[in-house]
């Protein structure tokens, strides 16, 4: 998918294992100890949350875990800034609608 | 509360540098980092960094990073990790979050390095997933390993934006176009040489009028401006790409010095609000200091100088050095930073002269401005070009160094002092009469990119052009493909005849290509067979 096999300069990156976690209740891959976000976006998933107030799609802006853009639900914790929180094996991961889940977000309509 | 005599806040080069510099003296020194990984941007650097000896010139970033962080521990600094500073208090207090924790230190002496956060810029879409800062691009694909999409635009055409054009190329992404609101490219030449000839355009007075997509980016358009920054109807492209990349400048990170009661500065050429510091980056409030981008945006070896400064100041505060040491070691410092401030790429000498001409008086190249190649016509006048009787007596480097940046390995590398760039590192580089042993070191040690080999007596009617080359897969030796002019226009066929890679070159290889000897001076680059369109 987006991987790097084999870099002119840096060669092979050194990941962890490969684990399995959830994403919305589907099971997703990575490796374990990078970034959700990365995981994530070799996936092909880009957006991470849903913005309050006008519903509009957020995803990775800079990576460093300095803008917020990224955040999601990690294990039931709002607000986790999935660029710099490493990956776990069976790690829950949600998109995040405002500053909760989609089923919280409908509850409340 | 725990009592150190020197804290540094930031582990990236200006604050490991100064950590080390204190540390050597046999100060105690702790440092921490907000990352899980010390070393700040250097990491996400690969390419070869400029200036001279002393400043690691023609090493990549991460193994400066490598050094400094070995260095650094070495000497004894601690470093702690995932630890968040803040808040500076009374009495140089320092109150850490350290993962859902509050600790409380105290430091005799305080370094603030805290680097630079990414400018953005707001049009229509920039909200959408797929639009992402240049350091996002960096991270994702030299840290993580990952490309941030298939292709991108780029939106800056300054050092950070050439620089990380290359870089994704390099991890397999296509570049679909560098664009920039202003009518110069705004990094260095060498550097947008290097993506020009691989067939990347670019854009200039041109702006992004909007992002498009539902939930991620699916293409942008772009537009002309005027000279009043207005867009010019009608000329309107669009641009089919996944990911657009802002690299508009960088902004210091001193929230800070600002928090402990500095004096603060808005001081546009330093990037925007900064502490007002003294020579040894001393602020108004005695025992904080600053150290790199968070005190002035430059860039990583000014960072790791400034690091070196105010150690050395601290040191001597603190009774570690004599007056006499500390004098040395700071005009020796002040010194060489002076030599990287030097050139026309400075922000206040390059409002002088508008980029218009060298220190040596040449024009300097307008297509270079604003297309990203040299022309072969306005090539000739340049000191590293040898002259066509030069050419027919055998191999020879041809320089296409241009612009006058702080830079001179490819002197220091040739075994047979055939590149002249005198003490001034800014000077452009001179070809002189002496023989070439076609070893290629310039070629390989040039962080621009911007020498090859060229020898018209390979064969008759055939050249032997050797270029810097680090993409992957390497072209084998007797593989065919396309050559390409410097604007990365094919010219025809060309063959590989030699590939040299060696330790010392650090992952520039050296390719051969034999090609027509009309070409000699045109064929820059070399796109093997398997590999589609470019850029």
């Amino acid at each position: 998918m987006y991987r790097i096999e084999n870099h002119p300069i840096l060669h092979q990156f050194d990941k962890g294992q490969r684990v399995s976690f959830l994403l919305d209740g589907k099971e997703m891959e990575g490796f374990a100890g990078e970034p959700i976000a990365i995981a994530l976006r070799n996936s092909g998933v880009l957006v991470h949350r849903y913005t309050a107030k006008r519903a509009e799609p957020r995803g990775i802006f800079c990576a460093i875990g300095r803008c917020n853009d990224c955040v999601m639900i990690v294990d039931g914790t709002p607000n986790v800034r999935t660029c710099v929180t490493p990956l776990q094996a069976g790690m829950n991961v949600e998109t995040q609608y405002g500053i909760q889940s989609r089923g919280a977000a409908e509850n409340n309509d | 509360m725990i009592r150190y005599e020197v804290i540094v806040i930031g582990a990236g080069p200006a604050g490991l540098s100064a950590a080390i510099e204190a540390a050597a003296h046999g100060l105690q020194v702790l440092v921490f980092d907000e990352n899980a990984k010390p070393g700040g941007q250097l990491f996400k650097q690969i390419h070869k960094f400029f200036g001279s000896k002393e400043h690691q010139a023609r090493e990549r970033g991460f193994r400066i990073g490598e050094k400094l962080l070995a260095e650094a521990l070495g000497l004894g600094v601690k470093v702690i990790l995932g630890a968040q500073v803040i808040g500076i208090f009374a009495h140089r207090q320092v109150t850490v979050m350290q993962g859902d924790h509050m600790e409380y230190y105290v430091g005799n002496s305080i370094i603030i390095a805290t680097g630079a956060t990414e400018n953005v810029i707001s049009f229509s879409g920039w909200t959408l997933p797929g639009v992402i800062g240049a350091g996002a691009a960096q991270t994702m694909m030299n840290i993580h390993g990952l490309r941030p999409g298939k292709k991108v635009l780029m939106v800056g055409s300054g050092n950070v934006g050439v620089v990380v054009g290359y870089q994704l190329i390099q991890a397999g992404c296509q570049i679909a176009a560098v664009i920039d609101g202003a009518p110069h490219i705004g990094g260095y030449g060498v550097h947008a040489a290097k993506i020009a000839r691989m067939g990347v355009p670019f854009y200039l007075s041109h702006t992004i009028l909007q992002a498009h997509g539902t939930k991620s980016v699916s293409g942008a358009t772009i537009v002309e401006v005027d000279s009043f920054w207005q867009p010019v109807p009608g000329s309107e492209k669009n641009l089919d790409v996944d990911v657009i990349c802002l690299a508009v400048g960088l902004s210091p990170l001193a929230e800070l010095p600002r928090l402990a009661g500095c004096r603060m500065q808005d001081n546009p050429l330093k990037g925007g609000l900064v502490p007002v510091c003294n020579q040894y980056n001393e602020t108004t409030v005695k025992d904080i200091y600053m150290a790199g981008d968070a005190a002035g945006i430059e860039e990583a070896s000014s960072a790791m100088i400034q690091g070196r400064i105010t150690g050395n100041a601290i040191a001597h505060q603190h009774g570690y050095i004599e007056n006499t040491e500390f004098d040395q070691c700071h005009t020796k410092y002040q010194g060489a930073l002076n030599q990287l401030r030097a050139g026309m790429f400075k922000r206040d000498s390059r409002k002088e002269t508008g980029l218009r001409y060298t220190q040596e008086g040449y024009t300097l190249s307008k297509t270079l401005l604003t297309k990203g190649f040299l022309s072969t016509s306005e090539l000739s006048v340049f000191p590293g070009i040898p002259t066509e009787v030069r050419r027919r007596q055998g191999v020879t480097p041809i320089i296409e160094c241009t612009q006058n940046i702080p830079c001179n390995p490819c002197q220091d590398v040739c075994p047979k002092g055939c590149i002249k760039i005198g003490d001034k590192i800014t000077n452009l580089p001179v070809m002189s009469a002496s023989s070439c042993l076609g070893c290629g070191l310039c070629v390989a040690s040039c962080p621009g990119q911007a020498i090859f080999l060229v020898d018209e007596t390979y064969e008759d009617q055939f050249a032997a052009v050797t270029i810097p080359y680090e993409l992957v897969p390497l072209p084998g030796e007797g593989s065919k493909g396309v050559a390409c002019d410097r604007a990365g226009i094919p010219l025809g066929e060309a063959e590989v005849i030699h590939i040299r890679t060696t330790a010392y070159n650090d992952g520039t290889a050296l390719l051969t290509m034999k090609v027509p000897i009309e070409w000699a001076m045109e064929a820059r680059f070399f796109k093997p067979d398997h590999i589609g369109e470019g850029g």
